[in-house]
């Protein structure tokens, strides 16, 4: 912890920094999404009213939606919009889109919360085990186990889980989302596990040949010959100096997790932002696919952020 | 001897009439699972499915479609006439209706609610309801309405969901400038005229029904329908699931079943395997204009076309991609939309009149084209598969273009795409919606294709105007022998409705249409 106090200056002008290079991040985003949103062939008209639409009904509706105004103009009211906090309304959902994104989000959130930190109840201490034990039967085993879990498609360990544990041995519901909050956190135990199957294998695997190398260096060895307790040694050297790259990593896959949460839901029926994604773009439902765009831009840059700041205190020379 | 039989027979009657009084029982929620939520539950202004196949539990019609989905019901009207000229229709209202909070259904909001879905600037259906001119009131009770011409489909029209009868006061009250921003608010918590009423809606996830206290039905039991005490949706979009949850008891019913699965859950101990009869047709677009992007088009040659037809084996593909669930189509409309004729497959398999057909067309070597299908979809690629193996006995190179759902919607309007699967399912129980679409060509250019048939768009012209059912049979018989032998499709299949409930439900419906009624559905205890 002493390296803290010199580093908290530092640290502040750091986030600071990181703060103000999200900025542009996320607006490069909004631009991108919303170009090429509508470079996608198909319109919402089109999407909404499927094949029987007769070319009247389309146009009218279009128009209606302000879709017939040349891209730059639709995109200064939707800035103009953003500013004063208006998302729009989902076209196929008729619904303010804040409205759909505090609904469905926070689900998504909470799914990719447990999902991590079940990954990491799992990898943490395997990683450990495994990395002492290493080229053991131990060590076999759990990498072997992992393996399984990183190849496996994540659709197929799902209807695994819910045929298992949901349908056969009835320890949880088979899909769903529940009426209240500890019924929904039961509700999201399977689907998070499938989620953290996979990521678990991934920091398992990252975190012990880092736990490895740290093992054999240098510091270590004065540690265990200053005499400090094992313990300590494995905490305060070992696990703080290995977690270094699995921090980074850790960041990095939160967005994948995100991209595995669109499959999660839609098997264990959860009604989060993945599918809300998916529905919008086959549906072509602009202002939803914005919306949900920004919100998770911003999410993932915070991720980064949290991932970022955290390896500063692990390591007070990234914040310099 | 007689008096016997007369005895024993009003016996039986007798028990019979008993046990299914006794037999019914009340209460419960039915819980069922859908492969997705609803979008909007405005009756006039929704565009997809997902939102007409349940309206009917919520909002009521003055007329109700029969069990076949062929014929019409007493509904929110008890008596029905269309005056000999075919120029208007009067409508008596059943005694002591009312809306689900109490207020009583009055021939205004009978009026209002037809006007709004006959308005051409709400929503896409007012055109099943566009010979309505006028709506007028007489009384307490009666409705009527006036139309610009004779229309035979006028009291089909008025069991479809864009007709239900909505309570104008309160959707005026609701916020909102215009009619599409008050239908938003007034969705959300509608004061409806059917069995049920929305109680809660937890989009993408449930959607929670309960018995309407107000509706005017009687079950079995003299009491008031429904017998439920209400319905659960829940939204659960992988099919595994949904069927992993039903088999656990988790749900009551799932729709959508896999045919792939139908087979085995028909053997479920627990399950009834239902297959509702459907007016769902399968079958392949061609595009027949001479030139596509500046290319010359084989496919607008009608013996090209024909030779395709003949050089599909329908039965492979039903085996295949259906399990068997299917059967082969005898006109491009469904056996069970009215006025189908035909009782033959069509294009039965013949390779050799398919090859004969190509060298007369002057294709004997066959030609490279392509399919449009839709990415991901298990059945489309299976079919374009089988297509693409089959019509390589002719030469020609089928090639497969996967695409998301709105770039092929794209592509079909514009009139660029060569061939697309798709299906179709009727909103109402005529002929005269399907055929405007595939035949009459001011609609879209039958499917987009650019087919075009003057007899048969005057045949359509003058059946929309037909009052004489016999003369009207005639004209849907001779379009669709026209249409069956050279339009612009390969009609494969027509299939049911799969849906698997569990044994203790009874008496749900899902009808041709497509629509699901749980009016009359009733759970054991």
């Amino acid at each position: 912890m002493q390296n803290i106090g010199s580093g908290a200056l530092p640290l502040f002008s750091f986030v600071l920094r990181r703060i103000l290079q999200m900025i542009p991040t996320v607006v490069f985003i909004l631009v991108v999404t919303f170009v090429l949103v509508r470079l996608l062939p198909g319109d919402p008209a089109s999407a909404m009213l499927g094949d029987r639409a007769i070319d009247a009904d389309v146009k009218r509706i279009n128009a209606s939606l302000g879709l017939d105004k040349p891209i730059p103009v639709q995109f200064l009211y939707f800035v103009k919009n953003v500013f004063t906090g208006d998302l729009g309304t989902s076209i196929a959902l008729k619904l303010p889109v804040t409205t759909i994104i505090m609904q469905r989000l926070p689900v998504t959130l909470m799914l990719t919360l447990m999902a991590a930190l079940l990954a990491l109840v799992l990898a943490v201490p395997l990683a450990f085990l495994a990395a002492l034990r290493r080229e053991q039967t131990a060590d076999a085993v759990i990498r072997g186990t992992f393996q399984v879990g990183l190849s496996m498609p994540v659709f197929y360990v799902g209807i695994l889980m819910l045929t298992v544990f949901g349908a056969t041995l009835k320890w949880f519901p088979v899909g769903g989302y529940g009426d209240t909050f500890a019924d929904r956190l039961y509700h999201l135990f399977l689907p998070a596990l499938t989620l953290a199957f996979s990521f678990s294998a991934v920091l398992m695997r990252n975190l012990r040949s880092s736990i490895i190398g740290v093992i054999n260096a240098e510091y270590v060895d004065f540690a265990r010959a200053k005499g400090l307790r094992p313990r300590i040694i494995m905490t305060r050297h070992v696990l703080r100096n290995a977690l270094i790259s699995t921090v980074t990593l850790f960041g990095l896959q939160i967005g994948t997790l995100f991209g595995g949460a669109v499959i999660t839901e839609t098997v264990f029926a959860v009604p989060g932002a993945g599918r809300l994604m998916i529905d919008s773009i086959y549906g072509r439902d602009y202002p939803v696919l914005q919306g949900l765009t920004i919100a998770l831009a911003v999410l993932v840059s915070l991720t980064f952020l949290a991932t970022d700041i955290f390896q500063a205190w692990l390591d007070p020379r990234v914040a310099r | 001897m007689k008096k016997i039989a007369k005895a024993a027979l009003a016996a039986v009657l007798l028990v019979g009439t008993s046990l299914s009084a006794v037999a019914v029982e009340r209460g419960g929620v039915m819980t069922y699972g859908r492969y997705a939520d609803s979008l909007f539950l405005d009756p006039v202004l929704n565009d997809a499915n997902v939102d007409i196949w349940i309206l009917s539990n919520l909002y009521d019609t003055l007329l109700l479609p029969t069990d076949d989905g062929k014929g019409v019901q007493a509904g929110l009207a008890t008596e029905w006439k269309v005056s000999d000229d075919g120029m208007s229709v009067n409508l008596t209202l059943r005694d002591g209706i009312q809306f689900s909070d109490g207020s009583p259904i009055t021939p205004a909001d009978v009026a209002w609610s037809l006007k709004r879905a006959a308005n051409k600037d709400n929503g896409i259906w007012n055109f099943l309801v566009s010979s309505i001119d006028d709506v007028t009131t007489d009384g307490d009770k009666t409705v009527v309405l006036k139309l610009k011409h004779p229309d035979p489909a006028i009291l089909a029209a008025l069991t479809v969901f864009n007709t239900a009868i909505l309570p104008q006061k309160v959707f005026e009250a609701a916020a909102g400038a215009t009619d599409a921003d008050k239908a938003k608010v007034f969705a959300e918590h509608p004061v409806s005229s059917g069995p049920f009423v929305l109680q809660s809606w937890d989009r993408g996830s449930t959607m929670k029904l309960v018995r309407n206290e107000h509706y005017w039905g009687k079950g079995e039991d003299g009491k008031p329908l429904p017998y439920l005490d209400g319905v659960t949706f829940e939204v659960l979009p992988d099919d595994a699931t949904r069927i992993l949850k039903l088999n656990s008891g988790e749900i009551d019913g799932a729709e959508f079943i896999p045919y792939s699965r139908v087979e085995e859950l028909k053997s479920a101990g627990n399950l009834n395997m239902e297959l509702f009869p459907s007016t769902r047709v399968q079958y392949v677009t061609m595009n027949a204009r001479p030139q596509i992007k500046g290319k010359d088009n084989p496919l607008s040659n009608p013996k090209v076309r024909q030779a395709m037809n003949y050089a599909v084996n329908k039965d492979a593909i039903i085996a295949i991609v259906t399990h068997g669930v299917g059967k082969p189509l005898t006109s491009y409309m469904s056996s069970a939309t009215p006025m189908h004729t035909g009782d033959k497959p069509l294009y039965a398999y013949d390779i050799e009149k398919a090859k004969s057909l190509m060298k007369e067309a002057g294709f004997e070597k066959g030609f490279d084209t392509s399919i449009l299908v839709l990415a991901g979809n298990q059945d489309e690629i299976g079919i374009a598969t089988a297509l693409q193996q089959m019509w390589a006995e002719l030469g020609i190179k089928l090639e497969l273009q996967q695409v998301d759902n709105a770039t092929r919607t794209q592509q079909y309007r514009d009139g660029v795409f060569t061939m697309r699967e798709a299906a179709w399912t009727d909103d109402i129980a005529d002929p005269n919606e399907i055929t405007s679409y595939f035949v009459y060509s001011p609609t879209i250019d039958a499917l987009h294709t650019g087919w075009k048939n003057e007899e048969a768009d005057k045949l359509f012209d003058a059946s929309q105007k037909e009052i004489d059912a016999t003369k009207r049979a005639a004209q849907y018989a001779r379009i669709q022998e026209i249409y069956n032998a050279e339009g612009p499709i390969v009609p494969l299949y027509e299939t049911p409705y799969p849906v698997a409930l569990s044994k203790k439900v009874h008496g749900f419906l899902q009808i041709p249409l497509g629509n699901n009624f749980f009016g009359r559905a009733w759970l054991d205890k």
